[in-house]
Order: structure tokens, then C-alpha cells, then sequence
């Protein structure tokens, strides 16, 4: 299910509504499908379901070859760690944890991007920037309480 | 100690996997040249999507265009339409050509620095991350495209190759952050750097406060650095700031063409060959 969110929804945004739907309005599918088994699917399953949204958001963006996809495992992780120290039952808490992590991914490629000389951010970017952000976390507690609910019957 | 491992080892797994993403991003490796085959695989898992996506596209304009839209009006426009782009291309050229003459640079008999040799490529889809400006394009190393070659409209400029998969072509546009060209300002000859700032602009850097350069120039590729074409439009003007205490002058240029509107391009398929450097045997 993870597999076909982070394919369907990535290909849908790149390959059919970037051409007139603005970027800040379309949601980082394989984003989400990395956080949600960082924090709610443990183990070597967890790790194993981050691995196809990794490459697709490898291929999908224009980074230098492999920053994305090694930038993304180093998100599951970090959202493995949230997952196990916090308990995110409520949506504030889910909510927070997915802006902070959209926000902490978005500020470190600003961070290095500025750093390596490269100027493409202005008021209105960081506008944009900061709807997706919402927008994008609004979309994830919703999906996320119903994966989650699905995950803990498929267990059960 | 060791029960303080067991309990934190993801976050250092998270920042070890961090610190190596920004080596990777400041320093590229050549050693992960030898795992392109894994994204070459990954990128054939999308080209069903792409390719139905491209078809439909195509598909649903067309029948729009020959059967809903009048058959023959629509043809007649199409067909004028490339009359328009054939002659707008030609009067580009015209106009640098009769600039060159102006200055007589023909007695310095160098020869073209673009081989013209061309493809049409389709634009497939857009890079939707907020960081970085880019297209795909729905063809790859098949058709002999490469890493670095110039890709145009005939209106202008629209970006480099920036990756090459089979069947899937990335364009690093000229307003991504990480594009920069030698240009010059097309009335006045003055040399400049052009880069990136997003949106659908770019800045010139190192424009000196006694250079000419006024709002409404047009902004050409000086072919100089080999990165593109000698002659192809960037775009026109739309700011100049001087400011008292910079040693340069602010220049923003916006770009000809509209990168999101873009449906197809050229690419251009043999590299710009670099004036006045003699070729090593």
C-alpha cells in the first residue's frame, strides 16, 4: 500500500499535474510514505517499505546523483527515533512531528544550497515553501491515522 | 555506554546518512557513477506512468484541436504558428549576425560555435521540489542526448542536461540556482555572469556600476564558456539597482521563455564548441 501511495501519488505530481498545478500545492507523496514507516512500521519491514519512495524521490528530483535518496533514509531514521520516543496517537502530535520534519528537510537544502553559492530563494519562495509545508502535513494526519489504524489490524 | 548505543544508534544511522548526503551534494563522487544502473532501473518503473500520461496528454490536445476546435482553422493556425517560429528563430539569428558585422568581427573568420544538429524532445514532466528547477523530457541516451548539451526553444534558452537515462532526459533550467553562463547584453556587448534565482528570472553577476546595461536589454548567450550556443536569447531586463556601497550593479533578467508552459524543445546534440581555445590532439 506504502509502495503504491509513493508511486501513484509521486507520478501523478511529477509526470501529469506539475505542468499546471503550482509545485507549493502539490504534496510529497514519497515523503510521506518514508515518515509514516519511520513511525509507525517497526523493523526491518519499516526499513524495506522506505526504500522504494527513497529512489523515486532519487529520481524524481533534480539533487546530484544519490543526495536524495541517502537524504531520505537519513529521514526514516530520524523519523524511526520520533516514532519510538513519542507517542503520536493525537493529531497535534503527528502533525508536529511532520512539519518539524518537512521544515528540518527544507531548511538543510536551503542551508547548503545558500552555502554553495546558489541565491534561488526570495520572500515569495519561502511563502510558497511554508504552504506545502501545510498543506502537506494537513494531508499527512489524516492518511496516517487511517494507515496506521489498517497497519495495527493487519498486525493484529 | 554500550546500552547508550543500543538505545540511540537510529539517530546516529540518521546522521550518518545526513553527513554523507551533504558530502555526496558538495562533492560528488565518481564512484557512484557505477550504481547508475539502480536509477536507470527506477527510471523504467516510471516510464509506463510518463509515457501513458504523454499519450493522454497528446491525445486529449489533439482531438481538442483537429475535431472539437474546426478542423481546418486549426491547421491553418498550426501551420502558421511554425512560419512564426521559423522566422522569429531566423530574425534572432539576423539580428546578432548584423551586430557581428557592425563591430567587424568577420575578419576574425572564426567559425560558427553551434553545429546546429538538433532534436525535438517532449517535455514530460517537472521536477516538483521546491529547491531545485527542472523538466524531464520524454527522451533519453537512445537518441544520443548527453550530460551538458544546450536545450532550446526558438524562443530562447531553457536549460542544460543535467542527467541522462534511457528514455528519460533531466533539464537543469536556467533558473535553477545552480546554472550560471557566461551571457551578454545583446545592445551594449557587456560580458556578465547569468544565474538562477528561481521564479521564472535570473541575476547577472558582476556587472560593474560603469557597464551599460538599462532595463529592456535583451540577454544573449555568449557561447564563450562553452555552455551554450553563441546568439540564444536568456531574456530581457526587467530591474537594474545600483547601489552606493556594492561594487556591482543589481541586474534581473526574466527569462524569454515560460518554463511552465513549455510542451516541447530542442536539444541541442552536438556541445557548443568554446572560441578561441585550441583543441589538444
Amino acid at each position: 500500500m506504502l509502495f503504491a501511495l509513493s508511486y501513484l501519488g509521486d507520478s501523478l505530481c511529477v509526470w501529469w499535474l506539475s505542468g499546471f498545478v503550482p509545485w507549493f500545492l502539490l504534496p510529497d507523496f514519497p515523503f510521506l510514505a518514508i515518515v509514516f514507516s519511520g513511525l509507525f512500521v517497526p523493523g526491518i519491514a519499516g526499513f524495506l517499505c522506505a526504500l522504494p519512495p527513497a529512489l523515486f524521490r532519487e529520481i524524481t528530483t533534480s539533487a546530484p546523483s544519490w543526495t536524495m535518496f541517502l537524504g531520505s533514509m537519513a529521514l526514516y531514521f530520524a523519523s524511526r527515533e520520533i516514532g519510538r520516543r513519542f507517542l503520536l496517537r493525537s493529531e497535534p502530535s503527528l502533525l508536529a512531528a511532520v512539519v518539524s520534519l518537512l521544515a528540518a528537510e527544507s531548511f538543510s537544502v536551503v542551508l547548503l544550497l545558500s552555502l554553495s553559492g546558489a541565491r534561488p530563494f526570495s520572500f515569495l519562495w519561502g511563502a510558497q515553501e511554508a504552504v506545502r509545508i501545510a498543506w502537506t502535513s494537513l494531508i499527512a494526519v489524516p492518511l496516517f491515522l487511517d494507515l496506521s489504524v489498517r497497519w495495527r489490524r493487519v498486525k493484529e | 555506554m554500550r546500552s547508550f548505543f543500543r538505545n540511540w544508534w537510529r539517530l546516529f544511522v540518521a546522521v550518518a546518512f545526513l553527513v554523507a548526503a551533504i558530502q555526496v551534494f558538495v562533492r560528488p563522487s565518481t564512484a557512484l557513477e557505477r550504481t547508475e544502473p539502480v536509477r536507470a532501473a527506477g527510471v523504467v518503473l516510471f516510464r509506463p506512468f510518463y509515457s501513458a500520461a504523454d499519450f493522454l496528454r497528446g491525445g486529449l490536445s489533439g482531438v481538442w484541436n483537429r475535431y472539437v476546435a474546426l478542423v481546418g482553422v486549426s491547421r491553418e493556425n498550426e501551420r502558421l504558428r511554425r512560419e512564426v517560429t521559423e522566422l522569429r528563430e531566423r530574425l534572432h539569428e539576423t539580428r546578432d549576425a548584423v551586430l557581428e558585422n557592425r563591430r567587424l568581427k568577420e575578419l576574425l573568420s572564426y567559425s560558427e560555435t553551434v553545429e546546429r544538429r538538433t532534436l525535438g524532445a517532449r517535455v514530460v514532466g517537472h521536477d516538483i521540489s521546491p529547491w531545485f528547477r527542472a523538466i524531464f523530457l520524454g527522451t533519453g541516451s537512445e537518441a544520443g542526448i548527453e550530460t551538458g548539451m544546450s536545450v532550446v526553444t526558438p524562443y530562447g534558452a531553457v536549460g542544460r542536461i543535467h542527467k541522462v537515462h534511457p528514455g528519460l532526459s533531466e533539464v537543469l533550467l536556467v533558473t535553477d540556482g545552480r546554472f550560471a553562463a557566461d551571457v551578454m547584453v545583446e545592445r551594449s556587448r557587456v560580458r556578465a555572469i547569468a544565474e538562477g534565482i528561481g521564479g521564472n528570472f535570473c541575476r547577472l553577476k558582476y556587472v560593474s556600476p560603469t557597464h551599460d546595461v538599462a532595463v529592456g536589454d535583451r540577454i544573449v548567450f555568449s557561447g564563450f564558456d562553452g555552455s551554450m550556443p553563441k546568439g540564444i536569447l536568456l531574456g530581457t531586463v526587467v530591474s537594474v539597482d545600483r547601489p552606493k556601497e556594492s561594487l556591482f550593479q543589481k541586474v534581473k533578467v526574466q527569462c524569454v521563455v515560460n518554463f511552465q508552459d513549455v510542451e516541447e524543445v530542442l536539444v541541442i546534440l552536438s556541445r557548443p564548441s568554446v572560441p578561441f581555445r585550441a583543441v589538444k590532439d
